[in-house]
């Protein structure tokens, strides 16, 4: 009896172990199934190097397989990584799940894996190692939560193209992702075999892989204790219709497979949400979502605000001085198809000005900021934008970091993450790296954690929005998410700010006040690109107008200038008028705009 | 020539389990996972029926499609229709469709135990006919013939009928089709039920021509049914019809060129490269999707 409960309570552990592995990318929205391959290798690598005596007398056979099999999984995650990590959704996973697929063949047929037979190993896995190793990944993913990894991972997840705007590196976070994932499936592989004492390629198959992702889907994988809930779950399930008397046969599995249905219609987080809705471990770092928080524990700012401790600001980048060149475009040009969306249009930003871009519906303002932020590449044209050329390989992260922060015609928060977050995202600019300070719990980390804390709260008070820091970003009013997506593009500290309709459906008072915001950004040094329809807010702020007319320049100079010009005129209200119509009519252009392509 | 015949045999079950999956993901942007478990639900259905019921095969048959177009009904009024619009409930579709697939099982297993189950040997007569020196049985016509059927009939029904229509409305876009009066619940529950009725007919079919069905049959036909719809292109008719046969063929080959335990290692392969030079597939449209 007592012999069978520590194996059930080994197997709580080891199913953790591997559901981490899963986590550890579904934080970052991947799904992938390739995870039994990794662990797979890892263990039939663990077996070879494993040695029969400690290792210079000291260091026991089991640390030396978990280092050669976390090494494997993490290498094996990297070299398919690089070429998969580019697919999403169902794609990845089934990419993923052919090469477990593949490398569970290959295993079955080489001889040194004892191919279909499986191999013996020694048992050197009980109750101590496996919780001491589910111990220290859950460790690791509860202080990776709240560090500047952990935010970049949840932005990406909730919406990729507004974490690149942020200058989050894609690409290299998500491949991150997926080698972390990999050595936690190559320790789970060599704990696995050294506890079952046998190691067979047929076990880490499709079904074993699935089992593990639903086992994380069940714990919840945006809480970081959800693997171990999950795991603890479908560990007890069985043990407990044994306790009860339930025989084995067709119900055990058919109650298993209604209580993952039950779980899964009736908790959408899992039971890691649940956990964390019922609050107090909310605290803890590790939750993510809404009201929660990617928030370190750390001391609450309150002190700051008395001035008692004020924490010293996060080292602001040097902005560009008045006048001189930011933005240079010559030449440029975008088609789609047939469409000229933008045609040969030149264009200079020069520091500390508020340069307005108007022009109707489909002028190819959207398409303009997207080549200028370099999410779009220009069919044709030079374009240099804070000294980085534009053009070919840059991605549009390298434009973010450079200094560039944008706002979306359409709002592109991180919906199910809180106001905060999303606004400590946006700081994933100037904030140093937490991960590793965090994980030894270093003062230093606690320090920067506080500055960066400091500097989105300011950003989130100079929008207004700071009493509403735990809302759910999706749960905010229209105006008040335009506004958080300034708050967010602002904590970038950004030396250009580009503005893509700010004000759509604010109404005028709320126009006025986001017109006073964008003139005292000004004041601070920050150049300004505002893409409007509402003209007249756009004559009031800027200091320079260009008008853009089916995708090309047909006016530029100072506000009452360009009002004035005939062109202009004649684009917005489609005759030849009398001069003296006067363009602050606030044109009909609130429609949706056609040429909304982000 | 041989080769080929067994390989458009195996592949046009193949090509049948997988075009209705394909169909649930093409038209509702969801992978069911059930659809292995309704697999072998149609393999011991049509055991049940042929043995228990003593009904003839070509009776059987088209009795396992309709008990497949339930079993569809039930998966979708289960596992999808309560997770509504719900932000995860792409990916929650997966477990919960996993779920019902469990459940599907362990009914089956309270019915028929954990056992290989067969159909009695006479079931099907056992002809054989030589074409051009190849020889071929009436039960491997009759499967290709069967899958074929169904597979064109189920791309007519799609392109040309009112309920194909609204089918491709939904797929485009549900809230419009909705708008448009297109009652958006009733296609989807009869998507779902048109997937099942082909996979329980491809898990009777499968059954047949290895003479066997266990409970665990579902789940390599599975994994090859998502390596072909990736293959063909995600949500592709055609490309499940094609993959599928392509499939069949290329495992054949493999095992006369390669050796039998390679078999697989080809197929996943091309998968893994199909994805990387043409993530969309050979005939599926672009559309990228996060879970």
């Amino acid at each position: 009896m007592f012999a069978d409960s520590s194996t059930t309570f080994t197997l709580i552990a080891l199913t953790g172990v591997f559901a981490y592995s899963f986590y550890a990318v579904l934080v970052a929205g991947q799904l992938s199934l390739g995870q039994a391959g990794f662990a797979s290798l890892a263990a039939f690598a663990s077996t070879q190097a494993v040695p029969d005596e400690p290792m210079f007398g000291v260091v026991p056979p089991l640390a030396v397989g978990i280092v050669v099999g976390m090494v494997t999984g993490a290498f094996a995650a990297f070299v398919l990584g690089l070429p998969v990590t580019r697919l999403r959704g169902v794609f990845l996973a089934i990419a993923t799940l052919g090469f477990a697929e593949m490398i569970r063949i290959v295993l079955i047929n080489q001889s040194w894996t004892g191919g279909a037979q499986g191999l013996s190993v020694p048992k050197l896995v009980g109750p101590p190692e496996a919780w001491i190793a589910v111990g220290v990944i859950g460790f690791w993913f509860l202080r990776q939560g709240g560090s500047k990894l952990g935010r970049a991972l949840a932005a990406i997840r909730e919406d990729e193209l507004a974490a690149k705007a942020m200058g989050i590196d894609v690409t290299r976070y998500r491949l991150a992702a997926f080698v972390t994932a990999g050595a936690v499936a190559g320790l789970f592989g060599v704990l696995w075999v050294h506890f079952s004492r046998f190691a067979d390629p047929n076990e880490f198959s499709f079904a074993f892989a699935v089992d593990g992702l639903v086992t994380t889907v069940v714990g919840g994988s945006t809480f970081f204790l959800g693997p171990l809930l999950g795991s603890g779950f479908f560990t007890a399930v069985p043990e407990l219709q044994r306790a009860v008397g339930i025989e084995a046969g067709w119900l055990r599995p058919f109650i298993a497979g209604v209580l993952l249905l039950v779980v899964v219609l009736f908790l959408p987080d899992g039971f890691g949400g649940l956990v964390s809705k019922l609050g107090r471990l909310r605290r803890w770092g590790g939750p993510v979502l809404a009201r929660g928080s990617l928030v370190p524990r750390s001391p609450m700012p309150d002190r700051t605000m008395d001035g008692t401790s004020p924490p010293p600001a996060l080292p602001a980048p040097k902005l560009p001085p008045p006048g001189d060149e930011v933005v240079r475009m010559s030449g440029v040009s975008k088609d789609y198809g047939g469409v000229h969306a933008v045609r040969d249009v030149d264009l200079e930003i020069r520091g500390g000005e508020i340069l307005g871009l108007i022009g109707p519906n489909g002028a190819g303002k959207t398409t303009l900021v997207n080549i200028l932020t370099g999410m779009t590449e220009p069919s044709a044209g030079e374009v240099r934008v804070l000294g980085v050329r534009l053009g070919g390989s840059v991605p549009a992260h390298r434009v973010a970091l450079a200094g560039v922060s944008r706002t979306f015609q359409h709002s592109k928060l991180f919906e199910r993450l809180s106001v905060l977050d999303n606004v400590l995202v946006g700081t994933h600019r100037v904030a140093p790296s937490t991960l590793l300070r965090r994980m030894l719990f270093l003062p230093s980390a606690r320090r920067t954690e506080r500055q960066v804390l400091a500097s989105a709260l300011a950003r989130l008070e100079r929008v207004g929005l700071a009493e509403r820091a735990t809302t759910p970003a999706g749960d905010l009013a229209y105006g008040d998410q335009r506004r958080l997506e300034i708050a967010r593009a602002l904590a970038a500290q950004p030396s250009l700010l580009v503005l893509d309709e700010p004000a759509a459906g604010m109404n005028h008072v709320e126009a006025a006040e986001l017109s006073e915001l964008i003139r005292t950004l000004a004041d601070d040094g920050i150049t300004v690109l505002l893409i409007e329809h509402n003209v007249r807010m756009v004559l009031d702020t800027c200091t320079r107008v260009v008008v853009l007319d089916f995708g090309e320049v047909i006016a530029s100079g100072e506000p009452d200038v360009v009002a004035r010009d005939p062109h202009v005129v004649e684009a917005y209200l489609g005759t030849a008028a009398e001069g003296e119509a006067e363009l602050a009519v606030e044109t009909s252009a609130h429609e949706a705009d056609g040429s909304g392509e982000q | 020539m041989q080769q080929i015949v067994n390989g458009v045999f195996t592949g046009s079950i193949y090509a049948l389990f997988a075009i209705g999956f394909t169909l649930v993901f093409g038209i509702l942007h969801r992978l069911n996972l059930a659809h292995s478990a309704v697999f072998a639900a149609g393999a011991f259905i049509g055991i049940e029926l042929a043995e228990n019921a003593g009904m003839p095969i070509w009776l059987a048959i088209p009795s396992v499609l309709v008990a497949g177009g339930v079993l569809g009904l039930v998966i979708e009024r289960l596992a999808f229709r309560p997770l509504g619009g719900r932000h995860d409930a792409h990916f929650a579709g997966l477990i919960s469709s996993i779920a019902v697939g469990a459940m599907f099982l362990a009914l089956l297993q309270a019915r028929y135990g954990p056992d290989t189950r067969r159909f009695a040997p006479d079931t099907f007569p056992q002809h054989r006919y030589d074409v051009l020196g190849v020889s071929v049985s009436l039960l491997q016509l009759t499967v290709v013939a069967v899958s074929l059927v169904l597979m064109v009939g189920l791309s007519v029904l799609v392109a040309r009928s009112r309920l194909g229509r609204a089918m491709r409305a939904v797929a485009e876009n549900p809230h419009a089709a909705r708008v448009l009066g297109i009652n958006v619940d009733r296609v989807t529950a009869a998507t779902f039920a048109l997937s099942s009725a082909l996979g329980a007919v491809a898990g009777v079919l499968f059954a047949l021509s290895v003479n066997s069905a266990q409970l665990s049959m579902g789940f390599n036909i599975e994994l090859k049914g998502l390596a072909v719809i990736i293959v063909g292109g995600m949500g592709s008719l055609k490309g499940a019809m094609v993959g599928g046969l392509a499939l069949g063929l290329i495992e054949v080959f493999a095992v006369t060129q390669i050796g039998s335990s390679w078999r697989d290692v080809i197929a996943f392969g091309l998968l893994i490269a199909i994805l990387l030079v043409r993530p969309q597939g050979l005939f599926g449209s672009r559309k990228v999707r996060e879970v």
